[in-house]
């Protein structure tokens, strides 16, 4: 049955490409990955994950830490890369929770940062019975990133008055133990921009505490630089990192259901430049030049 | 004036923060200044944010105001910007549909219509992408080939099928992939463009404090 559905996939896949070429109507492609993306969803395909390296380091990294650690995440991302972003912050809070970390949040993004970050803490929080203001709290959003990173190295209460709903940080239990980064144990920090890099010159290189983070796939390379150099402790690169921590904390949820579609998006655009170079390779030879 | 009164600002702004660097924030005036920077900044970077919104009011109002072309989409910008920050700004202690709370009417148009919206705008990049792969993706030379097989083995690698595909072929061929293009070809070059874009950085902020470089002023 699966063989006849991969099969199924593949002549739609090729004769949506030959509808392309014959009639150099790029909705058909349209419709291909439409496809693609629909059929494993409406399917409930799942795939076995292969743990990445850089998913295991940030899983033990965090596992490493004593119960009860102070630790920091971050929800510095747009709702356009929720899909990709969001799974990764359910995952690690995921873990920090069952570790039973205190877990501090904070945003740089100021069109709905706060609200995602209420949202997928107040939900997980729920699920383990945490107490806010105890067990976690939202800091919610400060304008000026830089000035934030590195304000709060001094002083979060500086930085930050009062929590994301206006609570005074001086009647919050949590945060008369945790001043600044001195008192933080790990930070990790969720993003699809360049406050990445922000966190790592800014808190990693001048306050010396450990850092992972979770990006979009198209930041991944560039944010390889920092895990080589060792300055990094693991990282979540695209829905294909956050399924991999979905994996491993035992909470399969959106990211592993979105591997199916992601694999099957991947192959068809890899199939697409194939045939697109081979009729390139074939008109050049013959001359045309149409391609 | 117009021009002198913001290079000293500059230049304070940037000699307290770098002499502060040296200085113990609890044992020294000169650290204690940093915090105190700090919090302006992060003041200052509220009302940069005021001035958007100012603006983008003002650009859009007159558009409107004038029936310039496409003035509609400009009104459902000035719409969508009231409706979204009248109820974010008063405060929840009325009514608990606002301010910026969960079940806030802000939180409930984030939610149901901005977020949806983003996404859905992030999410037709997949379609434009697979369509240009296969227009325009050639092998037109030795670098767009070694770009194309790169690219491919990458895409290959970073999903469950193709991890499947490569591991058929050869079953430590996705770790030399990790290993010798992420690891290796990628991070070489990434950290020529970090350290690059640093020192450019370093540079552009000497000039900005010496008054050399005022296109932040408009000049």
């Amino acid at each position: 049955m699966i063989v006849l559905a991969y099969i199924l996939l593949i002549l739609a896949g090729a004769f949506l490409l030959y509808m392309t070429f014959r009639t150099n109507d790029r909705r058909y492609i349209y419709l291909a990955v439409a496809f693609y993306v629909i059929f494993p969803v409406v399917l409930t395909m799942q795939l076995p994950i292969d743990i990445s390296p850089e998913s295991q380091q940030l899983y033990d990294a965090i596992a490493a830490l004593p119960d009860s650690s102070a630790v920091m995440l971050t929800f510095d991302y747009y709702a356009s890369t929720l899909a990709e972003t969001e799974p990764m912050s359910r995952a690690v809070l995921h873990h920090m929770f069952k570790k039973n970390c205190r877990v501090v949040t904070m945003t740089t993004i100021p069109l709905g940062g706060p609200s995602i970050s209420e949202r997928v803490t107040r939900d997980l929080a729920e699920e383990y019975g945490k107490e806010y203001g105890v067990d976690y709290v939202n800091l919610g959003y400060k304008a000026n990133y830089v000035a934030v990173l590195k304000g709060m190295g001094s002083s979060i209460k500086a930085i930050y008055p009062a929590d994301n709903s206006g609570t005074p940080l001086d009647e919050i239990p949590l945060m008369a133990e945790i001043k600044n980064y001195d008192d933080l144990d790990f930070i990790c920090v969720i993003a699809d921009n360049g406050v990445v890099e922000y966190w790592m010159s800014i808190v990693n290189a001048q306050y010396g505490i450990k850092i992972g983070s979770g990006v979009t796939a198209v930041m991944a390379p560039k944010i390889y630089a920092y895990v080589g150099s060792g300055q990094m402790t693991g990282l979540l690169g695209g829905m294909k990192g956050a399924a991999d921590y979905e994996k491993l904390v035992g909470k399969p949820d959106a990211a592993i259901k979105g591997m199916a579609a992601q694999s099957l998006v991947h192959l068809f655009i890899i199939f697409a430049v194939i045939v697109g170079n081979v009729i390139y390779i074939v008109e050049r030879r013959r001359g045309k030049g149409r391609v | 004036m117009r021009t002198t009164v913001p290079v000293i600002i500059a230049f304070l702004s940037g000699f307290v923060m770098i002499l502060a660097f040296f200085f113990n924030p609890e044992k020294s005036f000169i650290g204690r200044l940093e915090p105190e920077v700090l919090a302006w900044v992060t003041i200052v970077g509220g009302f940069t944010l005021l001035l958007g919104v100012v603006s983008i009011v003002r650009v859009n109002f007159t558009a409107v105001k004038r029936r310039k072309e496409n003035w509609p989409y400009k009104l459902a910008t000035l719409i969508s910007i009231f409706a979204m920050a009248i109820p974010a700004i008063l405060p929840s202690s009325w009514s608990p549909l606002l301010g910026t709370g969960t079940g806030s009417i802000y939180d409930w148009l984030f939610n149901y219509l901005d977020a949806p919206m983003m996404s859905t705008m992030f999410a037709m990049l997949a379609f434009y992408i697979a369509s240009a792969a296969f227009r325009a993706f050639r092998a037109r030379n030795a670098e767009a080939t070694l770009l194309l097989v790169t690219a491919t083995l990458v895409m290959l690698w970073r999903v469950p099928m193709g991890e499947a595909f490569l591991k058929s072929i050869h079953g430590d061929l996705p770790q030399y992939i990790n290993t010798y293009i992420m690891g290796g070809a990628n991070l070489a070059v990434q950290r020529g463009i970090i350290i690059g874009a640093a020192m450019g950085a370093a540079a552009m902020s000497l000039r900005i404090m010496l008054g050399i470089e005022r296109t932040y002023m408009g000049k």
